[in-house]
């Protein structure tokens, strides 16, 4: 019988780094077969929560699951079913690309030579270079075929994109749906707004280690946030507004609008506006 | 043992050269007694009266009249303190160095458990240890072969023994430091050595610090008590031993439950 637990779950997940906040009372469900964005800035707790989920730190508060096997307890065979690709593509710099790569194979104890072979030409993987005069990009491309060589049930990416060159950020993401039509899962995270509102069909919002909301890539776009752009006693004025239109307007009273426009905001506007109202 | 031959090959450069350095510039000074015989047979006398450097040096023991005396005093002594380097260096950085070269996040989330790449990476300190010291005993007996020079194999046998222990005590020690650090701490691993190097010199010589030869690994590890004793001492090494085994089981015990760092 299929598992139809969730490809992970959070419960009031809380990490601190001494006195230092990572994460506090984080609960999150991704579906398998989902694609799922995780929003947030430098610093607020994104990569903590993606090193919880794999091991790399302990916490103490709250619990995780990944494909329904707890994250503290059964950390080797989650391990077996992920593909991560951490946001810093760093690998022992007097190997080879194709080293590295059998390498992961290996510690696995699969055959990966088949979909590697794949990747590599897909992506353009110079298997004879030595880590250590490859750049950031071509690190990165090494990363993903780490990845994605064993195929797993899930993808974990941190910050995915960054230093690879649209088209391989295009060839990457073409691998991801080609993947998840196979039934993997995705958790994406990134602060690369046009990415989640392409790809995702989910997406969190994390601010301050906390998570501000989860919803459909969908529903949060059609939120009651409003683009409002005027021209008020002359001048111009653009802004997000998310609340009651009624007093937004009975604010204009004794003023003179020359003109209005009213539009459903873009993601990354209702992501800014989510971060501009927890800083107020 | 996928990690274990990585570990291997990522140490091979290190290994190669402080394996041909110490054992080539040892086998040097062995080749070298011919030419420094007669006069060091000439100055053997003043250098066993020479009190307590005498003492810390085990001139008072052996003489540097014969080859053996002359290995047991200056040869395995530099042996000793270059072999005691080369494993700190190899200690310190054995778990550090992942953090400190930003591989944590590659290697730990493949599906291999902590307590396996500790098992592994120390398996691999320890194959370099013992085959550091095999073949720089090999280079030894062959310069002793090629003076002509009859070889004690029991005398020989038990140095090399003593000395490897004397480094895997060392290393793990630095091991275990490797274990709390997030990055490669060589220095403080060579100036572990030396320290020790240097508590066993004075406390041969200082009656008041005497106690310090229960600490320092060299203790045990002297070619001329060895040499002139013609066994262990059992205690000294059950010290050593002991001090090794719980310094591994700190660090792996550590280490399980590190957060670590990109």
């Amino acid at each position: 019988m299929e598992n139809k637990e969730p490809a992970i779950e959070i419960k009031n997940l809380t990490k601190k780094y001494g006195k230092h906040r990572g994460v506090i009372n984080l609960s999150l469900k991704v579906e398998r077969g989902d694609i799922f964005g995780f929003l947030g800035p430098n610093g607020a707790g994104k990569s903590t929560t993606i090193r919880s989920l794999l091991g790399l730190i302990a916490f103490w508060e709250g619990r995780a699951s990944i494909l329904g096997m707890d994250v503290k307890s059964r950390q080797k065979d989650i391990l077996k079913e992920v593909g991560y690709m951490p946001s810093e593509a760093m690998f022992y710099p007097s190997m080879k690309a194709g080293d590295i790569i059998r390498f992961a194979a290996d510690i696995r104890g699969l055959d990966c030579k088949k979909e590697a072979s794949m990747l590599c030409e897909r992506l353009g993987v110079d298997l004879h270079k030595r880590i250590d005069e490859l750049s950031l990009g071509n690190r990165k491309k090494i990363s993903i075929v780490c990845a994605m060589q064993h195929k797993p049930k899930l993808f974990i990416f941190d910050e995915p994109t960054s230093g690879l060159d649209p088209l391989m950020q295009a060839e990457f993401f073409k691998l991801i749906l080609e993947y998840n039509k196979q039934g993997a899962a995705c958790f994406l995270s990134s602060h690369v707004l046009s990415e989640i509102k392409t790809y995702c069909r989910h997406a969190a919002i994390i601010r301050e280690g906390q998570l501000i909301c989860t919803d459909t890539v969908e529903n949060l776009t059609k939120t009651n946030a409003k683009r409002i752009h005027m021209i008020k006693d002359g001048k111009e004025e653009n802004f997000v507004y998310k609340g009651d239109l009624d007093k937004l307007f009975a604010g204009f009273f004794g003023h003179h609008i020359e003109d209005i426009t009213i539009e459903e905001p873009q993601l990354d506007e209702i992501f800014m506006h989510y971060y501009e109202e927890g800083q107020k | 043992m996928t990690l274990y031959k990585h570990e291997m090959k990522q140490n091979s450069k290190g290994f190669l050269i402080w394996t041909l350095c110490v054992g080539l510039t040892c086998l040097g000074c062995i080749l070298l007694y011919s030419s420094l015989e007669n006069s060091v047979k000439d100055m053997a006398d003043s250098f066993s009266n020479m009190g307590s450097v005498s003492t810390a040096l085990g001139m008072d023991k052996m003489s540097l009249a014969t080859l053996r005396g002359y290995y047991a005093t200056e040869i395995a002594m530099m042996h000793n303190l270059l072999g005691a380097m080369f494993a700190a260096i190899l200690g310190t950085g054995l778990l550090s160095k992942e953090e400190a070269g930003h591989t944590s996040e590659f290697l730990y989330t493949l599906p291999i458990r902590r307590e396996w790449v500790v098992f592994q990476k120390y398996l691999a300190f320890l194959s370099n240890i013992l085959l550091f010291n095999l073949i720089c005993a090999g280079m030894y007996l062959l310069g002793f072969l090629y003076m002509g020079e009859e070889i004690n194999g029991k005398e020989m046998a038990l140095f090399h023994f003593a000395t490897s222990l004397m480094q895997i005590e060392i290393g793990t020690v630095c091991f275990l430091v490797s274990a709390f650090v997030k990055r490669n701490l060589t220095g403080a691993g060579l100036g572990i050595s030396i320290m020790l190097f240097a508590a066993d010199m004075m406390c041969r010589i200082l009656p008041a610090i005497e106690n310090l030869k229960y600490v320092t690994p060299f203790y045990y590890s002297n070619a001329a008590d060895i040499f002139t004793e013609g066994r262990l001492n059992g205690a000294m090494l059950a010290i050593g031993a002991g001090i090794t085994i719980v310094s591994f089981l700190i660090a792996l015990f550590r280490y399980r439950s590190k957060d670590l760092t990109p």
